[in-house]
């Protein structure tokens, strides 16, 4: 263990070399970005690009979904060295088994393996990218009833070997497209992850023989420890103690009848600077798709904790030294033992693992953790697929009209779009148009709902409510909603966000509730109506600013009653501040 | 005799071309409160530099070129017209939601951010188009009147108008416009469709709310330019340079002010694309503009300047997106006065903080205290302390290095010398990546463009910046340090018309195509003609904004046809598309079929017999140092020779260690380096290794 207090060695290679390996990873994910084919990748931002050392030690990550990336890029590689110890320059192996480090099998990954001139593995680089499509049983990525992978139904690639010399190797590929349901679709995002991650290998290869490979293992290492320097200095700042914190998912299909609840302990040891969670204290695996991935599980764990720590400490495997993750072998949220299913890993109960760490930091005193942000997927983030009017072409795509969720912070009122908590809000939110265009729906509204907002003196995000529907064809439209029961939470007295909803309106004007989880038909003219869920808020709503109160009533996020009710904030009929009777009100309580 | 004036953030840049074609460059104090002043400021340095009048200097103007930050500051400061924004029925928070996306992920100190217009201006329209343009449901004047009474009651000062799918039916849009022509006659409005006509609800309703809430101000600060100009005796064309890198009437860009957003930074790569041609013969570069704050990347891409829709006024996803198309110009915090700093880990940083104007770097002595690059370059001996702004300002060296012994050298134990280095290389590559990541953006291999730099302090570190990057040639134009309002006297009147029509390669319709093109065509024609005593030559560009299917991002192909006569020609359009996403991108998919969303036509005047641009040959006026110490990595202290960079001849070379400086800049050329001078003035760098 690094020795605490010591100075790194030369603070200037470092900023270099952080800069170099960071825009490495960046420009991989520019590259991703720009020319991935499917909505899922271009539009919620569901990929990733990373550079993990020989020793597979995640070394840089682009800005990527942090449920991608904490943990994940290391297993894999792990896997890829341990099932082919004969790694060459110009092999790639696709990856999307959960069992062997990948987060959910729709992350499909590509590794590529730095060889360097005399043939030694110096680095590995990641490009993942959520599919539109990966085989499953059904036109869904998210297969949240699954008895197990076989009913899931995906290909599983545990580090396959697709290229060697740089050349596809064409029965993998025609495999996927046999079983792909937009092979098309799927072929341009390979081809995208390939394009990303050889462009990672080729600017490796330039620094590596420009600054010589030993050394740039050295200043690797040297990065690392300085990165678990900044993670010491971040966690002797915070408050010694225990907490725990438990979010319980609603109810599902494959699920016990009230839901699965999740529990992460958390040990904040400032002396020793040392953060453990402790998921082990939990259900076993079951027979649905909502299982966590060991990736999953640990990086949802990691979530929580950098989401309540100063947010410019590095995030790679030297910070992650002064981290403990326990997890269990056969948990829901551990370890999975093929074959169990992890279709849903990426979100469902990693959320709910990401908002109880980070709603357990916020128990530790005023100013640190987290509310709960809100749950998905509403069926605005929902999957649409059905054949085109005209052509009778399928079409599967995922959209993203509108999903927000945010968490009150302690010193800021929550990110409204931040989608659900392993997001972070990277995801787009799509242009009515541009959805319009792509696929024959049309989005007949699409707004913020007053008076949904997790109170609090931050308040967390409004829900956003959506209305639409097929045009000219009927489609089938797949969503699992958690959050209608278990609402977001508020800390530290705040209040819990508006739970989430939907419902579907029939020709002649009937409004039918919908389950929280299903693929739904919905015929032409018919329309779907979303309520995606609020965030929780932080602090008590008797502590906000009546300014800002004021601001949000005249900007018409809350409604004069619910400042009066709620936040005790007294507004006279000319719409101003009525200080005498703000000030009776909230001595009153 | 032609006039380039840019106000920047400090200086108000004039260059004057003469009847001869040489070059003339003054600079005057920016005064932000009044700008105009700064520019008659200039314009009076001129004309004492000339031994004449302003009336009788600017008499003989056939043009005056003006480049302006005024609009983006008054969005910046918040200095706006009280705008409502008309928003489809059911769709109010379009300006709310943006786009989605957010940076930082793990950091939650920073709020969700405002929209544009408030949501209480936000007013939905009835009706509604579907995406076909027929209508789903009608409009209703009665809703829409009682709306504007609103707008009415609440004094709003200007009106932005973006419906769904008014670019392909703009029907009920221009009944808006009707509607406020008679209810809020005096309130000027903007429509969406007619100013940014571009597919996605987001960009066309905030370039319109944009355009909207300059109106009123930018059309008195254009009626007040052009009118204090004509008192002064100008008699030529008052042009304005726009975002796009062209020129406009200062009267015609008054109604559409979001043409002046990034007036200014634009006129860069047009410079930097006539240097690296006349001197290098390349037309591919990068253009580095240093200044204070920040460092701004633009570039030149076989010859064009590449352009984007995606321009953030403020941080992306925090600020606003303008939707409007723009020259692709990158900003980072990194310049002159960028604070070095040493971390809780001992990492040093550098930048984004600044130490601005004021206080400024520590050796202004104005009381800064936080070291800069511009104090870790006089420690190194880079600028001459007794020489800065050609003896303007006398720099205190003692105080630079009390700074950067306190705040860096010593936290990184290291010698104070060895800690300016260090702030000098961080700086050089927090340049590097910046550039890196809009060369990735827009194709652009770094090793095969030439590097122009430009602003005051571009050649501190310029030969680093090259090294990293494989530049073969570093370009330090004698109008450097006035890039921009240099760029301003290359630059054509220009209009584009734009149009969005979806139409793929795989079913091809000619007929449409064909009859949008002929449209386009015809405007630009239009435009022409009306130019026609001005004008020497033209010629219309043809682009489209086009994807492969399922892709969302569109990228911008030029095309070299104008007309589709059969299966050939749409060909080649696909190869044309093929070979932009393979430079872009490095992988293409030469099977697939193309959509384009979005068709230009871009009118293209040029004003002028091309310039020379070079400086008029002035005296080096004094003694002049030959040679002082300069600290070089690698080397420690050198006895480095100094040479003025006006007394250089044409096809003299200086091999580095060297330091080449005038009143404006300072070149520092690291051993291994060496820059010849080329007709043009400029220095061409090797910059070695």
């Amino acid at each position: 263990m690094q020795e605490i207090g010591k100075k790194p060695a030369d603070g200037v290679r470092l900023a270099l070399l952080n800069n170099r390996l960071q825009g490495v990873a960046r420009k991989m994910a520019n590259t991703l970005l720009r020319t991935g084919r499917s909505g899922v990748l271009n539009i919620a931002r569901d990929f990733s690009c990373a550079i993990v050392t020989a020793n597979c030690e995640l070394a840089a990550t682009a800005e990527s979904l942090p449920i991608h990336v904490l943990s994940g890029p290391d297993l894999m590689a792990r896997a890829m060295k341990t099932f082919h110890p004969d790694l060459k320059r110009g092999d790639a192996f696709l990856h999307n088994s959960p069992y062997h480090g990948c987060s959910h099998p729709a992350d499909h990954t590509l590794l590529v393996p730095v060889i360097d001139g005399q043939g030694v593995h110096r680095f590995t680089v990641v490009a993942k990218a959520h599919q539109a499509d990966c085989g499953n049983s059904q036109p869904t990525t998210y297969m949240g009833a699954a008895r197990d992978v076989y009913e899931e139904g995906a290909l599983i690639f545990p580090a396959v070997r697709v290229q060697s010399n740089y050349r596809d190797n064409d029965d993998i590929i025609r495999m996927c497209r046999m079983r792909i349901r937009v092979p098309d679709q799927w072929w341009g995002d390979y081809l995208a992850m390939s394009g990303a991650a050889r462009i990672g290998e080729r600017e490796l290869l330039a620094l590596g023989e420009e600054i010589g490979w030993d050394s740039l293992e050295a200043h690797t290492r040297e990065f690392f420890d300085y990165s678990e320097q900044r993670m010491i200095s971040a966690i002797r700042k915070m408050p010694a103690g225990r907490t725990s914190h438990s979010s319980r998912h609603d109810p599902f299909p494959g699920t016990p009848p009230d839901g699965i609840e999740v529990t992460a302990r958390v040990h904040v040891d400032p002396e020793a600077a040392v953060i453990e969670v402790d998921l082990r204290d939990n259900p076993d695996c079951l027979p649905c798709g909502l299982n966590l991935s060991e990736a999953c599980a640990r990086t949802s764990a990691m979530i929580g904790v950098f989401n309540s720590l100063d947010p410019t400490v590095p995030k790679n495997a030297g910070a992650f030294r002064r981290l403990r993750i326990h997890l269990r072998e056969g948990c829901i949220v551990g370890i999975p033992r093929h074959p169990t299913s992890c279709s849903v890993a990426t979100t469902n109960l990693a959320d709910r693992v990401a908002n109880s760490v980070q709603a357990a930091m916020a128990d530790l005193g005023d100013g640190l953790g987290l509310a709960e942000c809100g749950a998905v997927i509403p069926p605005a983030v929902g999957v649409i697929s059905g054949k085109l009017p005209g052509s009778g072409a399928p079409f599967v795509n995922q959209v993203f009209l509108g999903c927000t969720g945010g968490a009150g912070a302690p010193a800021a009122d929550a990110w409204q779009t931040i989608c659900h908590v392993g997001n972070a809000g990277l995801c787009f939110q799509d242009s009515v148009e541009l959805d319009e265009l792509r696929q024959p729906i049309m989005v007949y509204e699409r707004r913020f709902v007053p008076d949904t907002e997790g109170a609090g003196r931050s308040r967390g995000a409004h829900s956003i409510f959506v209305e639409f529907g097929p045009v000219g064809c009927d489609v089938e439209i797949g969503y699992g909603s958690d959050g209608a029961i278990n609402a977001a939470k508020g800390v530290r007295g705040g209040l819990s966000g508006a739970a989430g909803r939907q419902s579907k309106v029939s020709r002649n004007g009937q409004v039918e509730a919908l389950p929280g989880c299903a693929l739904v038909a919905v015929l032409d003219g018919e329309r779907i109506r979303s309520h995606s869920c609020g965030g929780g808020g932080y602090g008590s709503p008797l502590e906000r600013d009546p300014n800002a109160v004021l601001r949000d009533v005249a900007e018409g996020w809350i409604s004069p009653a619910r400042a009066e009710d709620v936040y005790k904030v007294c507004i006279d009929e000319s719409g101003a501040f009525d200080t005498e009777r703000t000030a009776a009100r909230r001595k009153g309580m | 005799m032609r006039f380039g004036v840019d106000t920047g953030g400090t200086f108000t840049d004039l260059i004057v071309e003469d009847d001869g074609g040489e070059l003339h460059m003054f600079k005057a104090a920016t005064t932000p409160a009044d700008p105009i002043r700064g520019v008659l400021d200039a314009l009076k340095v001129a004309a004492d530099g000339f031994g004449v009048t302003v009336k009788d200097l600017l008499g003989r103007s056939e043009s005056f070129i003006y480049g302006t930050t005024h609009a983006i500051n008054a969005i910046i400061t918040g200095n706006v017209a009280k705008t409502a924004f008309v928003t489809t029925v059911g769709h109010p928070d379009v300006l709310t939601l943006r786009e989605g996306g957010r940076t930082d992920p793990f950091d939650f100190t920073v709020p969700y951010p405002e929209p544009y217009v408030p949501r209480s201006l936000t007013f939905e329209a009835p009706g509604r188009i579907r995406a076909d343009g027929s209508v789903q449901t009608p409009f209703d004047d009665a809703a829409m009147v009682a709306a504007i009474e609103a707008m009415k009651h609440k004094k709003v000062e200007a009106v932005a108008v973006c419906l769904l799918w008014s670019i392909v039916n703009p029907e009920h849009e221009l009944r808006v416009g009707e509607l406020l022509d008679r209810r809020l006659p005096n309130v000027p409005y903007t429509l969406s469709h007619r100013l940014n006509p571009t597919l996605r609800e987001y960009r066309r309703a905030s370039s319109s709310c944009i355009d909207a809430s300059l109106k009123p101000m930018m059309a008195a600060y254009m009626e007040r330019l052009t009118r204090d100009l004509r008192d002064n005796g100008l008699t030529g064309r008052a042009l304005v340079v726009t975002s796009q890198g062209g020129v406009m009437d200062a009267a015609e860009v008054a109604l559409k002010p979001i043409h002046l957003l990034n007036s200014g930074p634009s006129m860069a790569p047009i410079s930097g694309r006539y240097f690296a041609e006349i001197d290098e013969g390349s037309d591919t570069a990068i253009i580095a503009d240093t200044g204070g704050t920040t460092y701004d990347i633009s570039l030149v891409s076989r010859g064009r300047i590449p352009w984007t829709r995606e321009t953030w006024i403020g941080q992306p996803f925090r600020g606003h997106m303008t939707g409007f198309a723009s020259v692709d110009v990158k900003s980072v915090g990194a310049g002159g006065g960028s604070i070095a700093w040493v971390d809780d880990g001992g990492m040093l940083h550098v930048g984004p903080k600044s130490a601005g104007a004021v206080p400024g770097p520590v050796c202004y002595g104005k009381g800064g205290t936080l070291p800069t690059v511009t104090d870790a370059a006089v420690v190194l001996g880079y600028i001459d302390p007794a020489f800065f702004l050609g003896g303007a300002i006398t720099l205190d060296t003692d105080k630079a290095r009390a700074a950067i012994e306190a705040h860096v050298a010593e936290p990184l134990g290291r010698s104070v010398e060895e800690a300016a280095l260090a702030i000098i290389e961080v700086v050089t590559e927090n340049m590097v990546q910046a550039i890196v990541d809009i060369t990735v953006n827009q194709g652009i291999d770094p090793s095969r463009a030439v590097l122009v730099g430009g602003g005051g302090a571009a050649g501190i570190n310029s030969v680093l910046i090259a090294r990293r990057l494989d530049s073969p040639r570093l370009l330090i134009p004698e109008v450097g340090a006035a890039l921009s309002a240099a760029g301003a006297l290359m630059s054509d009147l220009t209009q584009s018309f734009h149009a969005t029509r979806f139409c793929e390669t795989r079913n091809f319709d000619f007929a449409a195509a064909n009859d949008l093109l002929d449209k386009l065509k015809a405007q630009c024609r239009v435009f022409i003609a009306e130019q026609a005593a001005s004008v020497v030559s033209s010629a219309i560009q043809i682009s489209i904004e086009a994807r492969y299917p399922e892709q969302v991002w569109e990228i911008n192909v030029p095309l070299s046809l104008d007309h589709f006569a059969g299966p050939e020609d749409v060909a080649a359009l696909e190869r044309a598309f093929h070979q932009a996403h393979e430079e872009i991108f490095a992988i293409s998919d030469a099977a697939s079929s193309v959509e384009i969303v979005g068709w230009s036509a871009a009118a293209i005047c040029r004003l002028h017999d091309q310039t020379t641009g070079t400086l008029a040959a002035t005296a080096v006026d004094g003694p002049h140092e030959r040679e002082r110490q300069a600290y070089f990595p690698g080397y420690g202290h050198l006895v480095t020779q100094v040479r003025r960079f006006e007394a250089m001849k044409p096809g003299e070379t200086v091999e580095g260690p060297a330091i080449i400086e005038s009143a404006v800049t300072s070149v520092v050329l690291h051993p291994g380096s060496s820059a010849v001078r080329r007709p043009s003035g400029s220095l061409s760098i090797s910059p070695g290794a």
